[in-house]
């Protein structure tokens, strides 16, 4: 099916009433997760995917979709208005918006965020229609050694780039693969890592971990720290809707947002915060007002934010395509395909077109839900801020439960949300990334099992891992990724080192 | 002055002697796939251990450790332990009382826990609305075919 028939299949789905309920109750989720401190995508979706296995996969993929472009819409209006960015992507915005909300421009920036989200999402959009069929295409000839490489350099790219410290990068993926690897062994049937626990021989609960890193943690972490700062609301009134000279001075950080975040989305281990920060230091270039920088500059929220909203429809393209997470949220979503024992890859395209070509006409569908939802309604949103703290923390710990405690009831399950919720706290406390976790978790057995089918069609030769071209190329990537970084610090600490011992400090 | 947390680079090198430990029981390599189910957990052992000797290094060095900023977190990172004694105590609630007491008595504990955490002085409150919101939660996702065991196990309910 070529990518228009296929995608106007996929609106023949995603148009069906119940379909457009499903996106409207995840958009409107979304939203609210996003505006909603301590909970984001990947949580919800974990703490959903109990639920979920009682609607038919299309359905709830139609809402999933929903929740992971609605948070970002959510967080956009909350920095905007409040200066607390929901998650890290909507940073750069709270930079600028905030500043245009003082001089009352509140309701100017939530425009451009709103419309440059929408513009930036539907180009996405438009990218993944297009360019997905054609990656399916080639992961058909992918090898177990390519696979494997590009699952190698996912992990070492996640762990390098989120967080400060490498080192602290790797122990996080290495705990995450040390997670993915207790349960039977599928190839030998061993038992590994299980400590005699029946519990465990099914491995390790994806939804628990994340549950538990996520919700058990930040918990413990804000409980611990807790300093509420009342939100001062920045007054809508009076606030003028976007001039024309806004519209002008807009369309092209969008366009530009767009540009960064959607290629670099796509690449393993790309995130959101990357392509944003680009995209304001770019607009601060290319400006023609740069004393308005840091003082409220329209196109320091209408680029940044397109470049968040167009890096989470990247993120589909490794993950629709290859099975290739690239970040939490991603890998909440493989483990609910892999909960309906789909596998996402080449094949999905082929086996389940209704539900691929729904998710992706839905996305369109709700990318026009978020700005109505979002342009009028952001006074109302941000009323969600008002819930008293304790009750908001203590319904989080009970949706975890629900989570946790619904996936098998079992009291080894509760045991570990204990465990994982304190690793999950000393980790925000110590500064360790926690994505790289879930993606060792998940991908780690994923690797494992092309490794093994690399080395038997290889004969136990290692030099199969470099054996094709895509493999050689993308491992050499990965030697670079470690490399590269050592060397540039060595060189900087070098040059650091001279003048103070020519100063004689 | 620069805290140097040593028992994190000692509890990474300790998870990784035990995967070490563990995966020395399994074959390492086999006849058809040459790798065998206890290569990788070794592999990811040693490096556990590795890269928690380098931890310990760079503490030695006195690399900082900044905390990781979230909302609703105070300015000055200053930390109440009372607060987080109280939310351990919640998520270790659920260890004892799940299997006895059943879902809804255990969230209602919880909830007033992490409430209290949070600083709230109204017991009774708290109580009474963690209550309600459990038992919302427990009829709700039944409905929705989500397992969460019985109203009161001990019982029989």
């Amino acid at each position: 099916m070529d990518a228009f028939t296929g995608l106007m299949h996929g609106f023949s789905v995603a148009l069906q009433p119940h379909n457009l309920m499903w996106a409207f109750v995840g958009t409107f989720l979304g939203t609210a997760i996003g505006v909603l401190p301590g909970i984001g995508p990947a949580l919800t979706i974990a703490l959903l995917l109990p639920v979920t296995v009682y609607i038919e996969p299309t359905a709830a993929f139609i809402m999933f979709a929903g929740i992971f472009y609605g948070a970002m819409y959510g967080g956009s209006t909350t920095s905007i208005l409040l200066n607390t960015p929901g998650e890290s992507g909507s940073m750069m915005t709270a930079l600028e918006g905030n500043k245009m909300a003082r001089q009352g421009r509140g309701a100017a920036a939530l425009c451009t965020a709103a419309i440059g989200s929408f513009v930036a999402g539907t180009i996405g959009t438009l990218g993944i229609t297009f360019l997905a069929p054609p990656i399916a295409e080639l992961a058909f000839i992918f090898k177990p050694q390519d696979y494997f490489a590009l699952m190698l350099l996912a992990f070492l790219s996640v762990s390098v780039v989120m967080g400060t410290s490498k080192v602290r990068g790797f122990i996080s993926l290495l705990i995450g693969l040390s997670f993915g690897v207790v349960g039977i062994d599928k190839q030998t049937g061993l038992q590994r890592l299980t400590f005699g626990v029946p519990d465990l021989m099914d491995g390790v609960e994806m939804t628990v971990v994340l549950v538990s890193l996520f919700a058990v943690g930040e918990t413990l972490y804000v409980a611990s720290r807790f300093g509420l700062q009342k939100p001062n609301l920045n007054p809508l009134a009076g606030g003028i809707w976007m001039t024309r000279e806004d519209w002008k001075r807009s369309w092209k950080p969008w366009l530009r947002g767009t540009l960064f975040g959607f290629p670099i989305g796509a690449l393993p281990a790309g995130g959101s915060e990357i392509p944003t920060f680009l995209s304001y230091t770019v607009e601060r270039k290319l400006t023609k007002h740069p004393e308005e920088f840091g003082h409220g500059a329209i196109e320091g929220v209408a680029g940044p934010e397109a470049a968040n909203n167009a890096s989470a429809a990247g993120v589909l393209v490794p993950l629709l395509t290859l099975g290739l997470p690239t970040s939490a949220t991603a890998a909440i979503l493989l483990a609910a395909f892999q909960n309906y024992g789909l596998q996402p890859g080449p094949l999905l395209f082929i086996n389940s077109a209704d539900l691929v070509w729904g998710l992706i006409a839905s996305l369109y569908v709700g990318n026009l839900m978020l700005l109505i939802l979002n342009l009028p309604l952001a006074g109302l949103w941000v009323r969600l801020l008002f819930i008293p703290r304790p009750y908001l923390y203590a319904g989080i710990l009970i949706f975890s439960l629900v989570g946790i405690w619904g996936v098998s009831t079992s009291w080894v399950d509760l045991a570990m949300m204990f465990g994982v919720g304190l690793l999950g706290y000393v980790m925000r406390v110590y500064d360790f990334p926690i994505a790289p976790v879930l993606i060792g978790l998940i991908l780690g057995p994923m690797a494992e099992v092309q490794m093994r089918r690399a080395l038997a069609v290889g004969q136990g030769d290692p030099m199969v891992f470099v054996s094709t071209p895509l493999s050689a190329v993308l491992i050499a990537m990965a030697a670079l990724i470690l490399v590269v970084p050592a060397l540039m610090q060595w060189h900087r600490s070098r040059k650091i080192d001279m003048p103070d011992e020519t100063a004689g400090v | 002055m620069t805290e140097r947390p040593y028992w994190i680079a000692a509890g990474t090198v300790g998870w990784g002697a035990i995967v070490v430990w563990k995966a020395a029981e399994l074959p390492q390599f086999d006849q058809y796939a040459h790798v065998g189910p206890g290569f990788l957990p070794s592999a990811v052992g040693f490096a556990l251990i590795l890269l928690g000797l380098i931890l310990a290094l760079q503490i030695y060095q006195g690399v900082p450790f900044e905390e990781q900023g979230a909302e609703d977190v105070s300015e000055d990172h200053k930390v109440n332990y009372m607060a987080l004694a109280l939310a351990t105590a919640a998520c270790a609630l659920p260890m004892l009382t799940m299997k006895p007491l059943g879902f809804v008595v255990t969230c209602t504990g919880c909830f007033v826990l992490v409430a209290a955490a949070f600083k709230s002085r109204r017991w009774l409150l708290d109580l009474v609305i963690g209550f309600a919101f459990s038992l919302l939660c427990w009829w709700l996702f039944r409905k929705l075919g989500v397992q969460l065991g019985g109203l009161l196990p001990m019982m029989g309910v």
